[in-house]
């Protein structure tokens, strides 16, 4: 089978499409990816919630502000205090309490507790340096913010200008001032550099592997909740994977079988498909997805413990409803091959007609089948998104629908990496199966000039 | 390894009378659906009632233009296509209604082979693959010997050994219509449809196939029906030649007799649409107006009535009856007494 598929001319020509080479070794990035977080457990859903940095914290390519930074250093500081002070007010070890707000491998130092409380009152020294550092900042700013007004007045006609300064002055004062502001920063930022490193003392950043390790946790920053988004959006391929795969498989199954089964006896069987087939395919698919998974509401597969169980309403909706097109095409092949000589040559030796359908009619509509596998993938990837960002698909586990839901709120803040790594990942799956299935439809379908 | 199958795969047995099939009043009706419904809202008569028998080791042509429902009558006589009406006999046996399971000794005895090299050979099987199923469904050759059986039918039909693991597609149009009638071969028939088998090729290779399909004939002692629309293949072939229009047989004749006796107006004019290889000969060239009736909506009298030179009142109300001539010639025609 193998050898004679390596011997097909479709499948030489799909090897020479260089595009659909690359786009398949991306497939084949993906598909790893998914096979350490499926099979090998590199990621497991509990890594996926748990708090590996303060909430929203800003990933690559976003510089945190002034403001972030100093609340930021705060969290640290606050919450390491707070479970000082109440170990110093129950008079038990400090120890475990501080081991619980280790952020994965970022623990707290391993210091006496009389040393981490020397090094909280420097934190707190440094921090209210920064903080008169944002008071004068914000007051140098109200003047700024005065004075704009005042020269936007000048503009305004029914204005008394005699009140106000001239304008000269003005821009000589707005000039002064915004230099004061950058030379303000620059201590704000002198002192929340002193912080941050009194920060990375009490909570130091783990090295070597663990360091590797969190940073790949926190590079693209936390969520509202402040669990790490690369982690979700990772998890999500094998989820995505999981259902496109899954579901690929049984729709090419059923719409082959009945396609063929369809073309190949006709009269009554062809009827029955057909009309389950047009029946299917007059349904608003969203709404029939939505309803299919709503009736699983409350029953034993509504569950977030078991990550299959709860996929099992998608899988089933999307069964039911995926194979119409597979079938279609198919029952058009089996149609054509039907008809054709060598068919009736199987005849004419005396075959029985599922010997004919199963070694002379299938094995010549399998293009379609690659080709339908390949976009039923992708449209079920799609779907599940879709669906899980209404509320109804994936529970217990992450997706990129579920990223892009909660993100949407976030990019206003300029947090886009929720929504974009989600975005950013999905489009590259779907992209690449895009290219594949047209490679596949060019090398496969005779009809198909290139 | 290759040890030859020195005897003939098939003893002909030309010492018996009676005729290998007989065919009586063949008919074959497709249905037309059409409308909301899809009822059944009329037929195509592809076959009306057309009866002839072939003798064992004799070649039968059937000539017509494209549509009179020669290449369907080859398809009803080997049963690839249910008929509508009528009797096949084959050695006296009826097999016009047969189970799939009572056919089978019978679809062994009779094969076809297809107009079109490129679609009658399935892209997905080897040429060993092609003839090997055939060959083991059938139990023609004890599975040790498949393999040489294999090559010696490669051999037969004139191609190298080498190509059995090879796909169809990597055969020339010729080659492919060999192995077709390797595949033929395969089961080692008696009886052979030939559905226009060189129509579909280059002028030198349409001799070779046809050299092959002689030579063939005369090795395995075969009975053939071969189908064509070229009078001059038929006549190079065949001991006897069926005319056909619009689905009824209008004239039986020999072949040899083909330029001096034929008698009905259509086969005269098939005959002078032949070009002559010989430039001083001449002879009356008729020409024939207007175009083949619907077989949707068949003519009351003479199908050929609307074109033909001879035509009389009584042609266009009555359907001439098939006479029977010297010679076994038979002739449907009012013009000829």
């Amino acid at each position: 089978m193998i050898k004679r598929l390596a011997k097909s001319r479709g499948l030489r020509r799909f090897m020479r499409s260089k595009i659909a080479m690359a786009a398949l070794a991306v497939i084949g990035l993906y598909f790893a990816i998914a096979i350490l977080v499926g099979v090998f457990r590199v990621i497991t859903p509990a890594d996926a919630t748990v708090r590996v940095l303060p909430s929203r914290y800003p990933g690559f390519l976003q510089t945190p502000t002034l403001d972030k930074r100093f609340e930021v250093a705060q969290w640290f500081i606050d919450r390491v205090e707070t479970k000082l002070n109440f170990a110093e007010r129950r008079k038990t070890d400090v120890r475990p309490l501080l081991d619980e707000l280790a952020l994965v491998e970022r623990t707290v130092a391993e210091l006496p507790p009389e040393r981490l409380r020397q090094l909280i009152d420097e934190a707190w020294e440094v921090s209210d340096e920064a903080g008169e550092g944002f008071d004068l900042r914000d007051d140098l700013l109200d003047d700024l913010d005065d004075a704009t007004r005042e020269l936007a007045s000048h503009r305004d006609p029914d204005t008394d200008t005699a009140t106000l300064r001239p304008v000269e002055e003005l821009r000589a004062f707005i000039q002064g001032k915004r230099a004061e502001v950058q030379a303000s920063s620059g201590e704000i930022d002198s002192a929340l550099t002193r912080l941050e490193a009194v920060v990375l003392r009490i909570q130091p950043l783990p090295t070597g592997w663990a360091g590797m390790k969190y940073t790949f946790r926190t590079f693209l920053g936390s969520d509202y909740g402040g669990s790490s988004i690369s982690i979700n959006a990772f998890y999500s391929i094998k989820v995505a994977f999981q259902v496109g795969i899954v579901t690929a498989t049984i729709c090419v199954f059923i719409g082959t079988v009945l396609g063929a089964a369809a073309a190949f006896f006709g009269g009554w069987v062809d009827h029955t498909v057909m009309w389950l087939v047009s029946t299917m395919s007059s349904i608003p698919y969203l709404v029939l997805l939505a309803v299919l998974v709503y009736m699983f509401r409350g029953t034993y597969f509504d569950t977030t413990s078991n990550p299959f169980l709860s996929l099992v309403p998608l899988y089933t909706a999307f069964c039911l409803t995926f194979w119409v097109g597979t079938c279609r095409v198919i029952r058009g092949e089996v149609l054509k091959i039907k008809e054709l000589e060598y068919v009736q040559a199987a005849t004419s030796i005396g075959f029985g007609r599922f010997y004919i359908l199963l070694r002379h009619v299938v094995p010549n509509a399998t293009h379609l089948m690659f080709i339908n596998f390949s976009l039923l993938v992708i449209g079920a990837i799609k779907s599940e998104v879709i669906l899980t960002f209404l509320g109804l698909g994936v529970k217990g586990q992450p997706s990129w629908g579920r990223m892009i839901a909660n993100g949407q709120q976030e990019v206003i803040n300029f947090a886009f990496w929720e929504i974009g790594s989600a975005t950013v990942l999905m489009f590259g799956l779907v992209l690449v199966f895009n290219i594949v299935s047209d490679a596949l439809q060019d090398a496969f379908d005779p009809k198909h000039v290139t | 390894m290759t040890q030859p199958v020195a005897q003939p795969l098939l003893t002909p047995d030309r010492t018996n009378g009676q005729p290998l099939l007989i065919v009586e009043n063949l008919v074959k009706h497709f249905p037309v659906r059409g409308g909301v419904f899809n009822r059944v809202v009329g037929h195509v008569h592809a076959v009306n009632g057309v009866s002839f028998s072939i003798n064992r080791g004799e070649t039968i042509g059937v000539v017509g233009e494209s549509g009179c429902g020669k290449s369907t009558l080859g398809k009803c006589v080997i049963r690839l296509q249910p008929c509508t009406s009528g009797k096949i006999l084959y050695e006296g046996a009826d097999i016009t209604s047969l189970s799939h399971a009572d056919m089978m000794p019978y679809r062994r005895k009779m094969q076809i082979i297809f107009q079109d090299p490129y679609s009658s050979l399935n892209p997905r099987l080897t040429v060993n693959a092609l003839l090997r199923e055939a060959i083991k469904f059938h139990h023609i050759v004890p599975t040790s010997e498949i393999n040489d059986y294999i090559v010696h039918l490669i051999e037969t039909v004139g191609l190298r050994p080498d190509v059995r693991s090879k796909f169809p597609h990597e055969f020339s149009g010729g080659q492919r219509q060999r192995l077709g009638i390797a595949r033929a071969l395969a089961v080692k028939p008696e009886f052979i449809v030939a559905d226009e088998p060189v129509s579909a090729l280059d002028v030198s290779i349409q001799a070779q196939v046809l050299n092959l399909l002689m030579d063939l004939k005369d090795k395995f002692g075969l009975t053939l029906l071969f189908v064509s629309h070229d009078l001059k293949v038929i006549e190079h072939f065949c001991d006897r030649v069926l005319v056909m229009y619009l689905g009824n047989l209008v004239e039986e004749l020999r072949c040899d007799k083909l330029h001096d006796e034929a008698l009905h107006p259509y086969t005269t004019a098939l005959l002078g649409a032949n070009p002559i290889n010989d430039p001083d000969q001449r002879r009356p060239l008729v020409v024939l107006e207007g175009d083949v009736p619907s077989p949707f909506n068949p003519p009351i009298g003479c199908a050929f009535a609307g074109r033909c030179p001879k035509v009389m009142e009584r042609c266009r109300h009555e359907m001439p009856p098939l006479e029977s001539k010297d010679h076994g010639q038979r002739v449907a025609c009012w013009a000829v007494d």
